[in-house]
């Protein structure tokens, strides 16, 4: 995983920033060229969008949760070329490729979910869990499975890599953050 | 070098270290990656073990748990007796290994079992006295070193008349004789590496592989610790992922308002960073990145077309950098609102030199 960019102080590396924004400006020239005058909603949609794809694909597929990013987002078809601007054509292919086992993974994933459902019912009737321990680990298990559905892709991973994906995704999400700020901050200065 | 390591060290550390007062020898399966980490500059900082010994025990054990090393450190559970393993120890307190903490599967600091095997061949009669007087719940210092110098343990731990040992090591001398062989002959690239135990642990496989894992996770969630500001002294895994889960959430929601911000400010959403890739500004890259961005209002549609038309941007950007860079680095865990009232009060020179440019071009 590229955590090269993690040093001991958690300062992002200004390469990732140069590059998250270099594909992010991409990304909205091509979203700006298929539609004129979007309203302020839109706009927004497709800065965010374009943001998120950018940071994605400035892993090069390397972690999980940029390529279910990208998958997902490669399932819409309207803003699928802004996508394939974004990645090139070439890094486009093994994010598709991704769509179909992510299928088939969250079908699986949904049946095995109901036969868990059903046990823990019958469990739930049996024994309250009085044991601290116990109840510990309930309260984890509920804590990452909050955390499963706020990384994207979440679902399929076990815990390792949940942690792993977490520490990547944040960073990245600084990264994201940072950029967008100093370029929000920069405009509003430019308009004045 | 270690005062810096231990200075780093964090209070979750010690709780780790305090549960691996020790007994058996274990052996763990490892992977490729982990092959690559042994082979890694493992020597580039080293610095001897001997001098572990003599600070107090939590103060070594934060030493050897310092983010910088402890992360590749921390999965090996350590090993009873401090005297086994007299001699110089090098340990990898590589900065750039935190990086490849995360990358790898298991953690561990056995890259140095080369050099521990030649410094502790010739110390067999001291294993034996030291085994028989000292117990495994001292020397806390000695845990991680320990993990060192494993490869000679198999046959030092028939020498050893803890009884409690053999039994446990009983079951795992089969693995740990055939991972001796193959670990002596290659120590860099290790495919076992020999984990110890807790005292009154189980040894079957089974618990070991949980432990290991378990060592993993704790070891990743202790560099999430690290990333997420304020989690550092919280112990409990629910409370740290609490904070982890509001980080990762408040993040996402900047996400949204700046997006939304940005929507705002622009009638389009054109932004012209034509300078920033300019040759002139690439050195000006460094942590306060703000100061390079320079979006510029025209409307326009192709990147290109600005380039020739607009030369004096070049001068403008110079002018802006240094107020815009100054401004940022105050402005790092500022929400948004209240940089807006910030870069309003301050700066005015600024925005009155751009608008001049812009009346001129």
């Amino acid at each position: 995983m590229p955590l090269s960019s993690l040093k001991p102080k958690m300062r992002p590396h200004s390469s990732l920033k140069q590059e998250f924004l270099k594909k992010w400006i991409m990304g909205l020239q091509r979203c700006s060229f298929s539609k004129k005058n979007m309203s302020i909603l839109e706009r927004k949609k497709a800065i965010k969008f374009s943001a998120d794809i950018a940071m994605a694909s400035a892993r090069n597929g390397t972690t999980c949760w940029s390529r279910s990013l990208i998958s997902n987002a490669s399932k819409e078809g309207s803003d699928i070329h802004v996508v394939e601007q974004i990645l090139g054509s070439e890094s486009d292919r093994p994010a598709v490729e991704n769509k179909v086992p992510t299928r088939r993974a969250s079908v699986c994933k949904k049946i095995v979910k109901r036969s868990c459902r059903i046990r823990r019912r019958r469990r739930r009737r049996k024994c309250v869990a009085s044991a601290p321990s116990s109840i510990a680990k309930h309260l984890v298990r509920k804590r990452r499975e909050v955390l499963k559905s706020l990384i994207p892709g979440g679902e399929f991973m076990n815990e390792i890599c949940l942690i792993e994906e977490t520490l990547d995704y944040i960073t990245s999400l600084r990264v994201q953050v940072d950029v967008m700020r100093s370029l929000a901050s920069a405009s509003v200065r430019a308009s004045e | 070098m270690e005062l810096n390591a231990g200075a780093a060290g964090t209070g979750p550390h010690k709780t780790a270290s305090e549960r691996d007062e020790v007994a058996a020898l274990e052996s763990l399966q490892f992977t490729d990656e982990i092959r690559r980490l042994m082979s890694a500059p493992a020597t580039d900082n080293a610095s001897s073990f001997t001098a572990l010994l003599e600070l107090p025990a939590p103060q070594a054990v934060q030493l050897i748990h310092s983010p910088d090393s402890a992360k590749l450190t921390a999965a090996p559970a350590p090993a009873p007796n401090v005297d086994d393993f007299k001699g110089s120890f090098h340990y990898p307190f590589n900065s750039g290994l935190i990086e490849r903490a995360a990358r790898f599967s298991v953690f561990t600091g056995d890259g140095n079992i080369n050099e521990d095997n030649k410094s502790n061949s010739p110390e067999p009669t001291s294993y034996n006295s030291s085994a028989s007087l000292q117990k495994p719940v001292k020397s806390e210092p000695a845990e991680t070193e320990s993990s060192q110098p494993l490869v000679s343990d198999p046959t030092v731990e028939n020498r050893r008349n803890k009884r409690k040992d053999r039994e446990k090591v009983k079951g795992s001398t089969k693995k740990s004789k055939t991972a001796a062989k193959e670990s002596s002959d290659d120590a860099e690239k290790l495919p076992y590496v020999h984990v110890r135990a807790r005292r009154g642990q189980a040894t079957d496989s089974h618990s070991l592989a949980e432990r290991a894992r378990r060592e993993k996770i704790n070891a990743r969630m202790k560099l999430l610790q690290e990333l997420v500001p304020g989690c550092g002294k919280i112990s409990g895994m629910a409370l740290v992922l609490d904070e982890i889960i509001n980080h990762v959430q408040s993040l996402q929601r900047q996400v949204e308002f700046l997006s939304m911000r940005l929507a705002a400010v622009n009638p389009g959403i054109d932004f012209n960073l034509d300078s920033v890739f300019t040759a002139e500004n690439g050195s000006l890259m460094d942590s306060n990145f703000p100061g390079m961005v320079m979006p510029m209002m025209w409307p326009e549609v192709q990147l290109n077309g600005n380039r020739q038309q607009y030369p004096p941007q070049l001068h403008f950007n110079a002018l802006q950098q240094s107020v815009w860079g100054k401004e940022e680095v105050c402005n790092n865990y500022i929400t948004p609102e209240n940089s807006l009232l910030s870069y309003d009060s301050s700066g005015n020179s600024a925005p009155l030199h751009s608008n001049r440019l812009k009346m001129e071009l």
